[in-house]
């Protein structure tokens, strides 16, 4: 038989698969390049333009109130990107002509690779253009923060994306793995940090949750950090419907501490990567 | 004889409860053609799966010859088999250009990169598609897509292919393209591993066959020595001219009388009431022989020696299909029967 290299040895066919599934969500990833540059437009220049809408004080708010929307943008991406990792090549049955030719392993890691690359670019074009932005309105140096919350935005989209890999290790098709995920994402987390912060107070951080931790990415924008990281609104008024006065008293955690931020961001990456590669193997098609 | 190139040994796999396939031994030689045949769920993808390391076998082992020289347990092997091509049921692409994904594979099987595109345009042009090598195969047809399917099998140009179903949802021209891409990869000294539950597309290509039913193999052999078993078989004769219908009955009475030490003499009534059938569409003979070769060298001499003015014997053929079919539902039978006494 002819010699040839063992494909499983080095990471060649890692390197074709990133390639390959580069090029084959193209489409995906320039509908998302055309969203982030109108996002970053509407909120870092348009917003200004408006005349009641103030510029913000400083560089570090204007950055802040930026980076709102982009906890939606990589739940979005994440969601998109990364849901059919696993499951299309069992539900599509696309595993019967890759599998024979590469390690299942380096196919999902070459496909995830492939996507978070794109899914990276994203971000980067976002916080690119709000640097710049930045700058045209304040002038420089660019505080360094940002550059601290592009580290936590990369860690987070990392963490989602390991999320969204776990469910697609074990669910049937990839319309339903988008669905699920946004529902958690979006819905579960939210309101199940809503009943912790009624039932327990300051008692428990809601450390468990995604979308908690995805507030590090505008959070480590304060200086100085906020202390304390529980604060309690308290809405109020008199003469209500049915006489006296009325009060509404809201807790809220606005942000997780840095190093635990930091760390359980890491600690969700690699245990729902663990998840997944544990699923995935059980998995047969 | 030829080496060895891939060894089934007591290969078992289950699914829960359920025994898809039990106790498989299969010997495939280099430059054999094998067609695993058997009904729908009889476990000939569950065995083409476990030699693609798509699942893993309960128990027993696949052997294959590697680059090294000796037959290496295929789980040893630390990655995918480049020497194998697989086409595993109804193939399934990414939405990708047919080029796209040809060179995506060629490079995941370590084909020489300079020589991508020539084997991509080749195969391509083999299995008429070039014009559709910059289109995505969301735009193929079924045919196509499982012509793209064969053409990833061969794209590294692998010792060995398998072939699972290759002519499913194809029409009958594209049937006898398969058939003819079959033979040509045959005439190029590859191995050839077919499954099928399409009798003649097996018996049409294949040197042995190996039968397989509710996951055991109940025969392996050429189809010529798997129809030993068969206590009848059939020769078909054409003939130059049609008998005339006035002719017939006394004719085919003379015939039955001086070839009746060859004839089946326990002939099953499922197989026909009458040993020699005459049939005017065909304007040939059939006949039911005891199945020993000696007497169809004897049956084939009196029709042309003895019968010489009654008619013309053109031509002659023992049909492999029907015959197969036979031996399948014969062996099928047994192995009915043999569970029974246990």
């Amino acid at each position: 038989m002819e010699t040839r290299k063992d494909t499983l040895t080095g990471i060649k066919p890692i390197i074709y698969t990133i390639v390959f599934e580069i090029k084959k969500q193209k489409r995906k990833f320039y509908f998302f390049i055309v969203i982030t540059i109108l996002i970053a437009f509407l909120l870092g220049y348009i917003l200004q333009l408006i005349p009641s809408n103030l510029l913000a004080d400083s560089q570090l708010d204007y950055f802040s109130n930026s980076l709102q929307l982009i906890s939606y943008l990589t739940l979005f991406s994440a969601c998109l990107f990364f849901s059919g990792i696993i499951c299309s090549e069992f539900n599509k049955k696309t595993g019967f002509i890759v599998f024979p030719k590469i390690n299942k392993y380096k196919l999902i890691i070459g496909k995830y690779l492939g996507n978070l690359i794109l899914v990276i670019t994203i971000i980067t074009i976002y916080y690119c253009l709000l640097a710049l932005l930045g700058f045209y309105y304040y002038g420089g140096p660019i505080n360094p923060l940002i550059f601290y919350s592009y580290g936590v935005a990369i860690l987070y989209i990392i963490a989602l994306s390991s999320f969204v890999t776990f469910f697609s290790s074990f669910m049937r098709s990839v319309n339903l793995t988008i669905i699920l995920t946004l529902i958690i994402l979006f819905m579960g987390f939210s309101i199940a940090d809503q009943i912790v912060v009624l039932v327990f107070k300051d008692n428990f951080e809601p450390l468990y949750s995604l979308a908690y931790l995805g507030t590090l990415i505008t959070g480590i924008l304060n200086d100085p950090f906020p202390d304390p990281r529980y604060i309690e609104l308290t809405f109020g008024g008199q003469g209500g419907p049915f006489g006296g006065s009325v009060e509404f008293t809201f807790g809220q955690w606005l942000t997780p501490a840095i190093g635990m931020g930091i760390t359980l961001l890491i600690l969700y990456l690699i245990g729902f990567f663990i998840l997944a590669a544990i699923l995935f193997k059980r998995r047969q098609l | 004889m030829s080496e060895v190139v891939l060894k089934l040994e007591n290969l078992t796999k289950k699914f829960g409860n359920f025994t898809a396939v039990k106790g498989i031994n299969l010997e495939v030689r280099r430059g054999e053609t094998i067609g695993l045949v058997g009904p729908n769920g009889a476990g000939k993808t569950t065995t083409i799966k476990m030699i693609a390391k798509i699942l893993r076998p309960n128990s027993g082992r696949i052997l294959i010859r590697t680059n090294h020289t000796e037959l290496e347990d295929l789980q040893h092997v630390p990655s995918t088999i480049t020497q194998i091509g697989f086409l595993i049921d109804i193939p399934a692409f990414y939405n990708m250009t047919a080029y796209q994904l040809l060179r995506y594979f060629a490079n995941l099987t370590n084909y020489p990169r300079d020589k991508i595109d020539i084997r991509i345009n080749e195969l391509l042009k083999l299995f008429k598609l070039t014009e559709w090598k910059h289109e995505k195969v969301k735009n193929f047809s079924k045919g196509m897509t499982q012509k793209l399917g064969i053409i990833q099998a061969l794209i590294h140009d692998p010792e060995i292919i398998i072939l699972d179903e290759p002519q499913t949802g194809l029409d009958p021209l594209a049937r006898v393209e398969i058939r003819r891409h079959i033979r040509e990869l045959q005439s190029q000294g590859k191995t050839v591993f077919v499954a099928s539950h399409m009798l003649y597309e097996i018996s049409e290509v294949c040197d042995k066959i190996a039968l397989i039913n509710y996951g055991s193999i109940i025969g392996f052999d050429t189809v010529d020595n798997l129809a030993l078993i068969l206590k009848t078989s059939e020769l078909n004769c054409v003939l130059l001219k049609p008998l005339k219908p006035s002719e017939l009955e006394p004719l085919l009475n003379r015939l039955t009388e001086r070839l009746n030490v060859y004839l089946d003499q326990n002939l099953d009534p499922m197989i026909s009431k009458i040993p020699i059938k005459y049939y005017p569409e065909q304007q040939g003979l059939k006949i039911y022989y005891d199945g020993k070769n000696e007497s169809k060298g004897e049956i084939l001499k009196i029709l042309i020696k003895e019968f010489e003015s009654d008619f013309t014997v053109i031509s002659y053929a023992q049909p492999k299909t029907s015959q197969l079919e036979r031996v399948y539902a014969e062996m099928v039978k047994n192995n009915i029967s043999n569970k029974g006494d246990v």
